[in-house]
């Protein structure tokens, strides 16, 4: 019997070496190999033989099936041997996964700051007046306060924070953050949730933003604009620039609006004469900046005298819908949970 | 707020060479921003941002005075035109009203009598740069109080004089539910506090810095006007224009606290052009409340802190020069600069601060370097990267990320949600307490989609507390037919990958919600506690294991117990539930020593300490 399976072997690994196609290929392995292939087969009969005996054939059937299918294996990486395969056919997609587009553009944000030494840090999303308006300087009687613009939570306000706001901006990180500090230097990026009691093509109930805030000794207005344009040459590329324009804000002094340059007419406002529909003159708002106002770091407990520093907050849907190429039409659009929408990102 | 401002209305109090392109380009760099500039017949239109601290430029005149300053820092010449305004010669009265004054609602009132009046249309000129400005002209009386408050930007009023009884009114507070009926014919029911006038006969006439009242309102037949301004307290008039929805120019105006010391130029200027376009005569005489006058204000600030906000060093000269041009009269003394603060900027300017961006701005926001600051570079540790990594690792196994609104139903939250007391819709009353009915919701509108679905979302649920809610950052997912054992793995292999070592069923939930449909929940705060960014080497065994399938007859056990009694026993490597039948389990189980190949015999004492397990623990039968 050990002769007959020696002799199986030499022959099998002769016809695998011989084969010219994948079709002989598998013609060769059925006999051998097939469920009633001659080494299959030899299994089968090994039950009738004694002890000692069936442990040594055993082992040599299994060498013999190793080498068969080794030489299987190795032959059918021969570049030789054409695969029948229907190179037409589509390959069949795997389920891929996503994060949401909103998440992907936090992430690039972040990553972007970090690599210019900013901290990205979170504080609350509910949180008292305190911190979203009275320390931030808005008085009493401003518009963003009263009850047409900012979520209220129904609670009695505490008599020294407020009360309770659904923050309509991550601008209540500043004071917070100088508080945790301690002491400048502080350089963080604060993103988070925010809310106003408003809905339409641009504007959502609930979105997101992304808070810049460096406290240090001698930062001026130069340093703001240094900031600014590495973010918008990072994230929306190279040929874009930016400008500051003064803006309001009771938390900043001087306010600042920042825009960056039109990528669809190039800057020129016009497209074959026709006025741009995307931006304004050649330009695209992007959000808000300024130089944080004396008042804002004192209630920070930080000596306006000694440290100054910038603060800018801009929307992640904005930026993101801005990036060329994302072509997200309406912000609610953003927030779908159409999953038709959802795997595109 | 943005307001159109016509080229040509512009340039008759600026005298300019500029293009309007060049005006649109050099204001939006240094002041208000020229958001459109429209081209129409025979004129330009400026569309105009400005911003509410900025009340003073909210006019044609304003605009004018910002473009003066600005122009010549860009090479081009401008002036801004003196106003030739005189006070009118004094009337012999024919015709007198008295008004009862209220200091704490009014700063100041001014008015006059104006008889002769020939109601009639507006000349052309005047109805086009109306028309051009977004006002829809009506007749001259009206037209002309919205030319004054365009050009000079101090919002006033015409009454019908015959109108008022008795010729006298008295400015009050109004009591809640009162009801007015606006020039417009839409009755409007008053909040508490709003500024009203109230005539001899107790009717109201005014609903004073917002909108006339109807029965005291100029018609064609009219022919004396009461010219009247007058200058109230802005957070009134915030107040009631948006409890009653009546957002009109003039009470967008006046909520931002106009100049009262511009009442009298507004208050010329209309008689001017009463006199010219109807015909008017004064009758009476100018009357003038006015309890509290202008006080000049100065603010101080220092050179080197002009220097170091800018970052640049801008001559003392060039200070004064920029200052004086916006108005300020700059005076240094050494290295300090005083500076008194026109009228119009009062509400404005405040501190040193305020100075600094006065100059930076019309120096150039444009001329100023672009330095990325130097300096340290701060820690960092924090939940927000681990956050991310288990964003990516749901991503990985074929989730998708939704993002849906914090805002719940009452029917969707527990005991413990946060109300909202100004909620936009009865449905968003609450903050959520679990994402559980957000994530339902997206799965309900996926009901076409073909296939499984795995959706999850990562964000904040509160809790009431008597101080802030408890914020807790939250995992949620639902699965769509996915097999339950699928799902469950999926979760299961996300804290395999956060190298925790504690079970699902121990760190969450993983819910049936029906025979296809499941939903979990993680705290992230606890899965962060055990997480570890680092996985750690395990010796891979030198010595192959044994392997056997062992099939038990188990009821009413935890099959996860099961499997986690079977893996304590020593040498027992990994256990893995292989097949279901009925109450039927099968367990393939690994055997395997760190040092040796088990032999038959070692493997078979230790199969029956797992059968002994099995029984005693469980009450099961093996095979």
């Amino acid at each position: 019997m050990r002769e007959d399976i020696v002799s199986l072997r030499t022959q099998a690994v002769a016809r695998i070496t011989e084969a010219e196609n994948a079709s002989e290929l598998e013609q060769v392995r059925a006999e051998y190999l097939g469920r009633n292939g001659s080494l299959t087969l030899l299994f089968k009969n090994i039950a009738s033989l004694s002890g000692h005996e069936k442990r040594q054939v055993g082992t040599l059937i299994n060498e013999t099936k190793s080498t068969v299918e080794r030489e299987l294996g190795r032959k059918r990486q021969d570049v030789s041997i054409k695969p029948e395969i229907d190179t037409t056919l589509p390959g069949i997609k795997p389920q891929r996964g996503h994060t949401h587009l909103i998440s992907q553009t936090i992430e690039e944000i972040e990553q972007i700051f970090h690599s210019i030494g900013f901290v990205r840090m979170r504080y609350p999303e509910i949180d008292w007046d305190y911190y979203a308006f009275e320390a931030l300087g808005f008085d009493q009687y401003h518009p963003a306060r009263d009850e047409w613009e900012t979520f209220l939570v129904e609670q009695k306000p505490d008599p020294q924070m407020g009360p309770i706001v659904l923050t309509p901006h991550t601008s209540n990180g500043q004071v917070r953050e100088m508080i945790r500090r301690k002491s400048p230097p502080i350089r963080m990026i604060n993103i988070g949730k925010a809310y106003r009691r408003q809905s339409d093509a641009t504007h959502y109930p609930m979105f997101h933003q992304f808070e810049g805030l460096l406290v240090d000794k001698k930062i001026s207005i130069a340093h703001l604009k240094g900031t600014l344009d590495y973010f918008v040459k990072q994230f929306f590329g190279e040929d874009r620039v930016t400008r500051i324009r003064p803006y309001n804000f009771p938390f900043t002094e001087p306010s600042f609006e920042v825009d960056v340059s039109c990528n669809v007419c190039e800057g020129a406002g016009k497209m074959s004469n026709e006025p741009c529909k995307i931006c304004k003159e050649g330009w695209l708002e992007i959000g808000g900046a300024g130089m944080v106002h004396p008042n804002v770091l004192r209630h920070g407990e930080i000596d306006p005298k000694k440290y100054s520093g910038f603060a800018f907050g801009w929307g992640v849907e904005r930026v993101a819908m801005m990036k060329p190429g994302i072509n997200i039409p309406d912000i609610r659009v953003l927030y779908s949970t159409d999953l038709r929408y959802l795997t595109q990102f | 707020m943005n307001i159109l401002i016509p080229d040509s209305w512009l340039r008759e109090h600026l005298l300019t060479k500029a293009t309007p392109e060049q005006i649109k380009k050099y204001l939006s760099l240094a002041g208000p921003s020229v958001e459109r500039l429209k081209k129409v017949e025979g004129d330009y239109v400026y569309d105009i941002e400005v911003t509410t601290n900025r009340v003073d430029a909210m006019s044609v005149r304003g605009i004018a005075r910002e473009a003066a300053a600005i122009l010549p820092r860009f090479g081009v010449r401008a002036k801004l035109k003196p106003l030739s305004l005189t006070r009118p010669r004094a009337a012999k009265t024919t015709a007198s009203f008295k008004v009862e004054e209220n200091a704490k609602l009014e700063k100041r009132m001014m008015g006059v009598v104006i008889d002769n009046i020939k109601n009639r249309e507006t000349p052309g000129t005047m109805k086009r740069r109306l028309e051009l400005s977004g006002i829809r002209p009506l007749n001259a009386i009206v037209d002309i109080t919205n030319c004054v408050m365009l050009e000079t930007g101090h919002p006033t009023h015409a009454f019908d004089y015959d109108k008022i009884a008795r010729n006298k009114f008295r400015v009050r507070e109004s009591k809640k539910g009162e009801k007015i009926t606006t020039l417009n014919g839409k009755t409007h029911s008053l909040p508490a506090g709003a500024i009203v006038f109230e005539d001899a006969n107790g009717s109201i006439v005014d609903l004073p810095g917002i909108m006339g009242t109807k029965n005291s309102v100029v018609d064609h037949k009219t022919k004396r006007v009461l010219f009247f301004i007058d200058n109230n307290d802005p957070v009134r008039i915030r107040k009631t224009s948006m409890a009653l929805g009546i957002r009109t120019l003039a009470a967008i105006l006046n909520e931002k606290g106009v100049d009262p010391e511009l009442a009298e130029t507004a208050l010329f200027r209309g008689i001017e052009l009463y006199q010219k376009i109807c015909g008017g005569v004064l009758a009476s005489k100018i009357y003038d409340y006015y309890p509290k006058k202008y006080k000049a204000k100065n603010v101080s600030v220092e050179k080197n802190l002009i220097d170091m906000v800018i970052g640049a060093e801008l001559p003392k000269s060039d200070i004064s020069k920029y200052l004086s041009a916006l108005e300020f009269s700059p005076d240094w003394s050494s290295k300090s600069l005083r500076v008194t603060v026109p009228s119009f900027r009062a509400y404005d300017i405040n501190i040193p601060e305020d100075i600094i961006e006065e100059v930076a701005r019309i120096y150039g926001y444009h001329n100023l370097p672009s330095v990325v600051p130097s300096g340290f570079l701060p820690p960092i540790k924090s939940i927000l990267t681990f956050e991310s990594k288990v964003r990516s690792t749901l991503k990985e196994l074929g989730g998708v990320e939704v993002m849906t609104l914090s805002f719940a139903d009452r029917s969707m939250v527990n005991e413990s949600a946060v109300p909202l007391k100004n909620p936009m819709g009865k449905d968003t009353k609450y903050i959520r307490t679990s994402l559980r009915p957000s994530l339902t919701k997206a799965l309900k509108g996926n009901s076409g989609w073909v296939g499984p679905i795995h959706m999850f979302e990562l964000a904040h649920v509160y809790q009431k507390t008597k101080r802030l809610p408890n914020e807790i950052l939250t995992l949620g997912g639902i699965f769509r037919d996915y097999d339950y054992r699928e799902a469950k793995g999926i979760v299961e292999e996300v804290l395999v990958a956060l190298n925790i070592k504690k079970g699902l069923d121990e760190l969450g939930t993983f819910e049936v919600l029906s025979s296809n449909t499941f939903y979990y929940e993680l705290d992230m705060e606890s899965l962060y506690k055990l997480y570890s960014p680092i996985s750690s080497y395990s010796e891979i065994p030198q010595f192959p294991p044994q392997v056997e399938d062992i099939t038990a007859e188990l009821a009413n056990v935890s099959i996860v117990d099961v499997i986690k009694t079977l893996e304590k026993e020593k040498f027992v490597s990994w256990v893995e539930l292989t097949d279901v039948y009925k109450t039927s389990y099968t367990f393939r189980v690994w055997y395997q020593h760190p040092k040796k190949t088990l032999t038959d015999k070692e493997v078979t004492k230790i199969r029956a300490k797992l059968v002994t397990a099995l029984q005693r623990k469980f009450g099961g039968g093996v095979k």
